[in-house]
């Protein structure tokens, strides 16, 4: 009874979901554009953090209607590099937390220019002279790189990260505050910028925090460059592109993950030859280490039958744990990855399909984690990652809703496979998203379909049938005489 | 297997109520049949359930290698492949030097199942295709031997045989995808066609035998077995003076067909014209031809004149084809004997002129515990079985004898022909078998021996007469009345074949089921501990090296780094070319002053030697090394002698006593480079050899150290680029290790101020 109300709950959220066949996340206007002047920053707070191999950024905002009308559109600027990088866009009302429906839009308008603006649109339009407190949080990826660029094994890896200590904003701010948030105390380089009042300079360092400002007004556009270049003897994790397909079986009451990972690790190269005897001797004595040796994947709990495998077949290195509140599944690559090294992977494993669909008449919903990657502790990103889901042949009526940021999601689709013996191929869910961080780890994915029983015989009524046609057939062929006359 | 057997000898009863209707035997066969199959797969998969899915060993992986580009890029492109990513910088025609059997079938599997829409990886049919088709060649043992007799329990107890037997298992146990896996199926089969097209006299059966032997000659090199026994079979037979025309035809059938068929593979091509290994075919076509000719001279012409025309005629016609032969053979028209050829009849023959064939291990002898150990209960069975088809004697009996006797002598000859052998075995041993089962598990005793007697003497007089064979026509009847010695026979017969059963499960399960590329070990505590180091190197260079960055080493491993590292290799197991390979031998073996030029000839970006030294694993590149040694030499005597790498008491040492020449050589730097670090001062040991080290590790100056494996069994150092100042890498090097350049300030003789 429970069950029905939710997933007519669900159902009725994911009819309002996605509509169209394929989406965009941009929105086009004219090549001269620029942000109308219509807001106010009245009070800014800008947190880089950087505890992670990427970068996570906050930005608290108090904005202020300063036109004649109500105004609904917000905009950021970014750089042309930044918005490669971007990632996982939100955008949350801080006081009001009830307050939902923000449209995050990048804005297509000058390709060449410089300065590139995301549009937020308020779910209500702000009256004239209000304010609304608003939080912003979004990721770059790739942005840190390795200083230096090349180093021994057993030394200690730092990264390197530019950043602007005014945060970038299309709107005169009256007061503003950065706070760079670091992994550990051990930062030999950052920016100093001039003080004002009871500082004499900034940044102020309190143990793994910098904090640049509180600075006066400043004007739209302003930015004071920055640099900060701190430890960070932990893998820089890098996958490049995530293949992930769920296969969905009904008569199995199986639901199939698999998962392609092309790693890489974008952290510092080694400056001589890998050593063993180095590794070996460093594992001993100092098992910290820039190069990743170890990942460990938190599975739904009752999954089973985990493998890992590469191009070159199993390998031999995991450890799966099952018992009745977790799996999790323990990975060492082949060999160490060290900066510039790659290492492409696949795992997978089969759960309960009780555990991911619930049933309603013939409609079906399943409820899956989007992404399901390493839990590192250093962080994991993702810039491509394909999400498909194979649904029973004969699904049909295929609608979906995932929790994580809409801007990340770049293209969706559904189509036909045939596989398994099937006849008119099954149906294919397929999602596209872009620069994913592990920390999107628990959004998940709806997908509600309607699959008829009719549907569910076909498949065994198809093999019944053409099997008796091949011993109808042989036993016709065996009633021929094809042998000489004997008259 | 045992369902058979419980079948045989626990239901008797059953057996006979059951066995008077047709259809119900047919029945019974076809389950029993189906059973053994499913046993003989059954008993290949030990490695897969073991380990995984994974080709095994070294050819397969070209093999592998080979169908994944046959299926990604289509038959004709697979047909006309040349590949430059092996024998840098010569490349291989692959395609015209392959037997595409192998993969064109995989290859239609694959896109039969495709079309299917089941997908299944190519990985995993090429892994289940040798159990797959030892199913089939149990079937085809089936057929053969029940061509034999007449006793349908011989044709099941031959496909048990032939499904379990380690002699077979051993080359066809999941993941070893090589040509053998198709061959032996195919070999049975074409014998089974050939005895049929014989017997029958039926150009249809000889045109299906010629069909299959194209297949054959179309998936391995040992199609030569059938090419020369079909020919003797039929010689032997025209010497008993058993010629009829169900000989002619079948024989000019098969031979015109096949090798027609043959001769449309690009590797074999004008060779079944142009080789001595296949004149024996050519010949007994023409002396059939003639045979012929003069049967039907005899009909027409008086004896006493024919006797005459068949001295002058036949010993003519003889002296002018082998005159012919040895004219054409010396006028270069016809190749002689090729050496591979020459080691089956004088084994030491390779070992002194051809030191590549010598090296490989399958190419030795056999030593006779091997027969027990591939064929056990079965080797004492065939000479029995030998025996029963002398006391018959019929062709197809006289093809089991020549079989027998030429197996026996190759198998004997070089390790790997035991599996051309075990097919006979099994025939043989299960006629054998089966009529000592037979004659033991009449559940009846005999009744009046008089009437049986006239029955049987009037059956085989007969036949005799039909044949107008030389043999006594009568048979004493054979019978068993005492339940006793009736249930001890069958006893210990059950016995044995259980034992049997057990052996060829230990064989299967301890010998040959190992991959070879993942060595298994035991931890402490009873568990597996899978040591993976060859895919753990050959994915890092895959990973981590450019494209095309060329991989030299010994040519071992040649087709792995090819099918798992996906690099482009010097030398491959192909050995196409031995000064290619020597060249590489000598790369090893020789100073670095001298390998380094050759490596930069060559593009060698990385070199990869195997060191077992760590982990004690024996087969690694010291102890080939010899043999490394030997090819170079083979080729330049002057530049590399085998007797310097033995101490001067002529032993083979790695320790602080071995030669200089040993030290200095390339190979034994790159094994034992910083090896002496791993362990504390003074302990340096290399436990493969049991030798102590000197704790000073070579220095390696034109080479660095690219990865090491984590045992320490594939080591691949990167070859440095020139120098940027011009010096040479020793003197690089020194200055880096920070050692003044002392002599050169020597020679520079004293300061004087300039006087001008």
């Amino acid at each position: 009874m429970k069950f029905t109300a939710v997933a007519a709950a669900c159902l009725s959220l994911l009819s309002t979901a996605y509509t169209h066949s394929t989406s965009t996340s941009k929105v086009v206007l004219p090549s001269t554009f620029k942000p109308p002047q219509t807001f106010k920053n009245a009070n800014l707070v800008h947190i880089i953090s950087l505890e992670k191999n990427y970068v996570k950024e906050n930005i608290n905002v108090l904005i202020e209607n300063v036109s004649e009308g109500p105004q609904d559109e917000y905009f950021l600027p970014f750089t042309n590099e930044q918005m490669e990088k971007i990632g996982g866009f939100e955008v949350k009302d801080r006081k009001n937390s009830d307050v939902v429906g923000f449209g995050v839009d990048a804005v297509e308008f000058d390709p060449l220019s410089d300065v590139q603006f995301y549009r937020i649109k308020l779910p209500a339009p702000l009256a004239s002279g209000s304010q609304q407190t608003i939080g912003i949080s979004f990721y770059y990826l790739n942005a840190l790189k390795a200083l230096p660029a090349s180093i021994d094994q057993t030394d200690k890896q730092y990264l390197i990260h530019s950043f602007s200590a005014y945060c970038p904003s299309a709107y005169p701010t009256l007061k503003q505050k950065t706070e760079v948030k670091l992994p550990s105390s051990d930062v030999p380089d950052y920016t100093k910028v001039a003080g004002n009042e009871d500082t004499k300079e900034f940044p102020v360092k309190q143990g793994s925090k910098l904090t640049y400002g509180p600075f006066p007004e400043v004007p739209a556009g302003a930015s004071l460059p920055a640099k900060v270049r701190y430890e960070f003897n932990k893998p820089v994790t890098h996958v490049s592109q995530l293949e992930r397909d769920i296969e969905v079986s009904h008569w199995g009451g199986n639901v199939a993950f698999e998962e392609r990972y092309t790693l890489f690790h974008y952290g510092a190269n080694l400056s001589s030859q890998f050593s063993r005897v180095k590794w070996a001797q460093s594992q001993y004595f100092s098992p910290q280490t820039f190069a990743l040796k170890e990942m460990k994947f938190v599975l739904g709990a009752g999954s089973k039958d985990a493998y890992f495998t590469d191009v070159i077949g199993n390998v031999s290195t995991s450890r799966f744990r099952t018992n009745k509140r977790e799996a999790v599944l323990e990975l060492k690559p082949r060999y160490p990855v060290f900066g510039g090294w790659k290492y492409p992977f696949t795992i997978g494993w089969n759960a309960d399909s009780n555990n991911y669909l619930k049933k309603s008449g013939d409609k079906y919903l399943l409820n899956i984690p989007l992404i399901e990657g390493p839990k590192q502790e250093e962080g994991v990103e993702y810039e491509h990652v394909d999400v498909r889901v194979f649904l029973p042949e004969g699904a049909e009526n295929v609608k979906f809703y995932t929790s994580a940021p809409g801007s990340s999601i770049t293209e969706h689709s559904v189509d036909i496979v045939r596989t398994y013996l099937d006849t008119v191929g099954r149906t294919v869910l397929t999602i596209k998203a872009r620069n994913l961080v592990d920390e999107l780890r628990d959004r998940e994915l709806l997908v509600s379909y309607e699959y008829s029983t009719a549907a569910a015989l076909r498949k065994p009524f198809v093999i019944f049938s053409s099997t008796m046609a091949v011993f109808v057939g042989i036993w016709l062929l065996s009633k021929l005489d094809v042998s000489f006359s004997t008259k | 297997m045992a369902v058979d057997q419980g079948a045989g000898s626990k239901l008797p009863g059953l057996l006979v109520s059951l066995g008077k209707n047709e259809s119900t035997k047919t029945l019974l066969k076809v389950i029993i049949l189906a059973i053994i199959a499913a046993a003989a797969v059954a008993s290949r998969l030990f490695s897969v359930i073991r380990f995984e899915s994974i080709i095994h060993e070294f050819d397969p992986w070209f093999n592998f290698r080979a169908t994944k580009y046959l299926v990604a890029n289509g038959f004709y492109q697979f047909w006309d492949w040349f590949d430059d990513r092996t024998w840098h910088p010569l490349g291989r025609v692959t395609g015209g030097t392959l037997y595409p059997g192998l993969m064109v079938t995989s290859g239609v599997i694959y896109h039969l199942l495709r079309f299917l829409t089941v997908p299944v990886d190519i990985r995993n049919i090429c892994v289940l295709l040798a159990p797959a088709f030892s199913g089939l060649t149990a079937y085809a043992a089936y057929l053969l031997t029940n061509e034999m007799t007449t006793s349908s329990s011989a044709g099941l107890l031959a496909a048990a045989f032939m499904g379990i037997t380690p002699g077979y298992i051993s080359r066809s146990v999941a993941g070893s995808y090589d040509n053998e896996a198709i061959a032996i199926f195919l070999l049975v089969f074409t014998f089974y066609l050939w005895i049929k097209a014989l017997k029958l006299g039926s150009m249809l059966w000889g045109a299906l035998c010629a069909l299959f032997y194209g297949y054959m000659v179309a998936s391995w090199g040992g199609y030569a077995f059938i090419t020369c026994l079909v020919p003797l079979h039929a010689f032997v037979l025209i010497c008993m003076g058993r010629f009829s025309m169900r000989l002619y035809v079948a024989y000019t059938t098969w031979y015109a067909l096949g090798t027609l068929a043959s001769m449309q593979i690009p590797f074999v091509g004008f060779l079944p014209v142009r080789t001595s290994e296949h004149m024996p075919a050519l010949g007994i076509f023409g002396f059939l031809q003639l045979v012929a000719f003069l049967e039907y001279v005899r009909s027409a012409v008086p004896s006493r004149q024919f006797q005459t025309f068949l001295y002058v005629g036949l010993g003519g016609i003889f002296g002018v084809g082998l005159l012919g032969l040895v004219g054409l053979t010396a006028g270069g028209y016809i190749a002689p004997w090729s050496g591979r050829f020459y080691s089956l009849w004088d084994t030491g023959y390779a070992k002194i002129h051809i030191p590549i064939i010598a090296s490989v291990s399958e190419h030795q002898p056999t030593a006779w515990p091997a027969f027990f150990f591939d064929l056990n209960l079965l080797i004492w069975l065939f000479p029995a079985g030998v025996y029963m088809c002398f006391q018959r004697l019929e062709d197809e009996h006289v093809f089991i004898i020549v079989y027998a006797l030429f197996g026996s002598y190759f198998a004997g000859v070089m390790v790997r022909l035991m599996l051309t052998l075990t097919p006979v075995v099994c025939v043989a041993a299960a006629i054998a078998a089966s009529q000592l089962l037979d004659t033991y598990l009449q559940y009846k005793s005999p009744e009046v021996v008089e009437s049986k007697e006239e029955e049987s003497t009037d059956g085989t007089a007969k036949k005799a007469s039909k044949q107008g064979s030389l043999r006594s026509a009568s048979q004493p009847v054979v019978g068993i009345y005492n339940v006793l010695s009736k249930a001890f026979i069958a006893g210990a017969m059950t016995l044995f074949l259980l034992i049997f059963v057990q052996h060829c499960t230990w064989v299967t399960s301890n010998a040959y089921s190992s991959p070879s590329v993942v060595l298994a070990s035991r931890m402490p505590d009873g568990s597996q501990h899978i040591i993976d180091d060859y895919r753990e190197a050959y994915q890092w260079l895959r990973q981590n090296t450019k494209e095309d960055a060329k991989i030299m080493s010994w040519w071992d491993y040649g087709y792995q780094i090819g099918g798992m590292a996906d690099r482009p290799t010097l030398v491959d197991n192909n050995t196409w070319n031995n000064t290619h390979i020597a060249t590489v031998g000598k790369a090893m073996s020789s100073r670095e002053e001298v390998a380094y030029p050759i490596m930069r000839q060559h593009e060698v970006d990385y070199v990869l030697v195997v060191f077992g030294g760590l982990l004690g694993y024996s087969g690694d590149d010291i102890n080939k090394f010899l043999w490394m040694v030997r090819i170079a030499e083979g080729i330049w005597p002057d530049e590399v002698k085998e007797r310097d790498f033995f101490t001067p008491r002529g032993e083979y040492k790695v320790d602080a006593d071995a030669s200089e020449t040993m030290k200095n050589s390339l190979m034994y730097k790159m094994s034992y480079h910083n090896y002496a670090t791993l362990f504390p001062p003074g302990q340096a040991q290399d436990r493969v050899r049991g030798a102590r080290l000197p704790d000073q590790s070579p220095v390696l100056n034109s080479l660095e150290e690219a990865y090491t494996s984590e045992n320490w069994i594939i080591r691949i150092y990167k070859v440095k680029d020139l120098d940027n100042v011009g010096r040479d890498h020793a003197a690089a090097a020194s200055f880096e290790r920070g050692h003044k350049k002392k002599k050169a300030i020597k020679k520079r003789g004293p300061r004087v101020l300039r006087a001008e």
